[in-house]
């Protein structure tokens, strides 16, 4: 579903994808965790083309992300990101957050949208938001909003850009319950995370990155009870030691 | 005190300067908002020919003197078999005079908007325009209604310009008034209340928005 190979990503000097090798399958839920500046956003990023790679080949559903022919917005439907400032339209109400890119993507009527839409907010339990403006809702609440409008366009595959660490700690349980639920009906999951627990509870695969390389790959009961590199020993007696 | 007299015997005068520079501003400030926002758009896309389209326009209209720009339209135009009057000119040349301003001004309220924004826009399948039209412009606008409001006012009082190439504005009655009258001190007063008359309520007009805005957050 998602293929990197031998993909290289640089900002300028700054080299921040060496040699990326990775396949994500179909229903899998990939968690990506490494040091700060080791390039997991980027890489994830790179799925939907925010970042454009620099060479090699990155494949996403059939597609190449890279190539002129491809036409990159009909990609992006199907591809459902969350980010860690939620990310929200401000000068729109929550449900019209939501409808937004059904209407004016798929063709759906604002019938038809609204109600996709509260059966998404119902399902991340804040079903009573829908006619408030993000700013009115906690944190927490705006995360699950932002799930909730990735899901509305029904995507094949949801990015999570470290989706927690803005949040205050008491908010980090209801945005993670989401995304377990999530997890556990088979949508295929990239994230990008510094939330140890969930990786270790939902990954199928972690991926440990280090200064822009994939340094481990390993089920998450192998990567946190006996990783095989040095530096993936070092992160996790730093992450989970405190 | 001003002679009132010159006020009542000339109304109809007055009048008539007076709707045709509400004219040339609306029109103006409608044509100058639309171009503007295209240029705004121009500059920071990510089309290399578009931003340079932009940036030229911009760069070459505002660092010339109104009053040239105008008689492009009004003197220049002609040699080339194309010949407009002076209210026509006058407020073509006012747009495209005003859009390079109002341009920078939205442009500026544009970069505001958090990159966040456009990037959750364009990875939900947007395209580059509906992201501007639905997601970025409508944050930005609320950004830009301070400087835009000047511009406006700065068009009504700029479209005294018109007076100069015959363009039967507010200004341009007002120099026949006088000449006629030989009350310079007196007819001006009078017209100095006219353009009041459309920049005060403007003004008020444009803090008013701006406070509703701010209060929907």
């Amino acid at each position: 579903m998602i293929s990197f190979r031998q993909v290289e990503k640089h900002f300028g000097d700054f080299h921040v994808l060496k040699a990326i090798n990775l396949q994500i399958e179909r229903g899998e839920v990939v968690v990506v965790v490494g040091p700060s500046g080791s390039g997991k956003s980027t890489l994830l990023r790179c799925i939907n083309r925010l970042e454009t790679v620099t060479s090699g080949e990155l494949v996403v559903s059939g597609h190449q992300v890279n190539d002129k022919k491809t036409d990159i917005n009909k990609l992006r439907r199907d591809i459902g990101m969350v980010f860690q400032h939620f990310n929200l339209y401000p000068h729109r109400k929550v449900i019209d957050n939501i409808t937004l890119a059904p209407m004016k993507v798929l063709g759906l009527t604002r019938q038809e949208a609204e109600q996709t839409a509260m059966s998404y907010l119902e399902k991340v339990g804040i079903a009573d938001k829908a006619g408030q403006y993000p700013s009115q809702l906690s944190g927490g609440q705006q995360q699950r909003v932002a799930i909730a409008r990735g899901l509305a366009m029904k995507p094949q595959v949801m990015l999570f850009d470290e989706p927690t660490s803005a949040l205050d700690p008491e908010m980090v349980g209801e945005v993670l319950d989401v995304m377990k639920a999530l997890a556990k009906e088979g949508m295929t999951m990239v994230v990008v995370t510094h939330e140890m627990g969930f990786a270790r509870e939902v990954a199928d695969r972690v991926v440990f990155m280090d200064q822009g390389r994939i340094v481990e790959e390993a089920a998450p009961g192998e990567f946190f009870t006996s990783p095989r590199e040095e530096r993936a020993r070092l992160f996790l007696n730093r992450v989970l030691n405190h | 005190m001003p002679d009132f007299s010159i006020l009542t015997e000339y109304f109809d005068v007055y009048l008539e300067g007076f709707l045709n520079t509400i004219y040339a501003s609306v029109l103006a400030l409608l044509g100058s908002f639309a171009l503007g926002t295209v240029l705004a758009v121009f500059r920071i896309s990510s089309v290399k020919p578009l931003q340079w389209l932009g940036t030229v326009y911009v760069e070459f209209i505002r660092n010339i003197p109104l009053l040239l720009v105008v008689y492009l339209f009004y003197l220049s135009l002609p040699t080339i078999g194309i010949t407009l009057n002076g209210f026509v000119s006058g407020t073509i040349g006012l747009t495209v005079y005003t859009a390079a301003f109002i341009a920078e001004a939205i442009r500026a309220g544009i970069l505001s908007v958090s990159k966040g924004q456009s990037e959750a826009a364009l990875s939900s399948g947007l395209t580059y325009v509906q992201t501007m039209r639905y997601v970025v412009l409508p944050q930005a606008i609320k950004i830009v209604i301070p400087p835009l409001s000047n511009q406006f006012i700065n068009l009504v009082k700029n479209s005294s310009v018109l007076s100069v190439i015959a363009g039967l504005d507010l200004m341009y009655f007002g120099d026949r008034v006088a000449s006629k009258t030989y009350a310079t001190f007196d007819t001006y007063i009078f017209i100095a209340v006219f353009y009041l008359a459309l920049t005060l309520p403007l003004s008020y007009a444009a803090l008013r928005l701006e406070r509703r805005l701010a209060k929907q957050g």
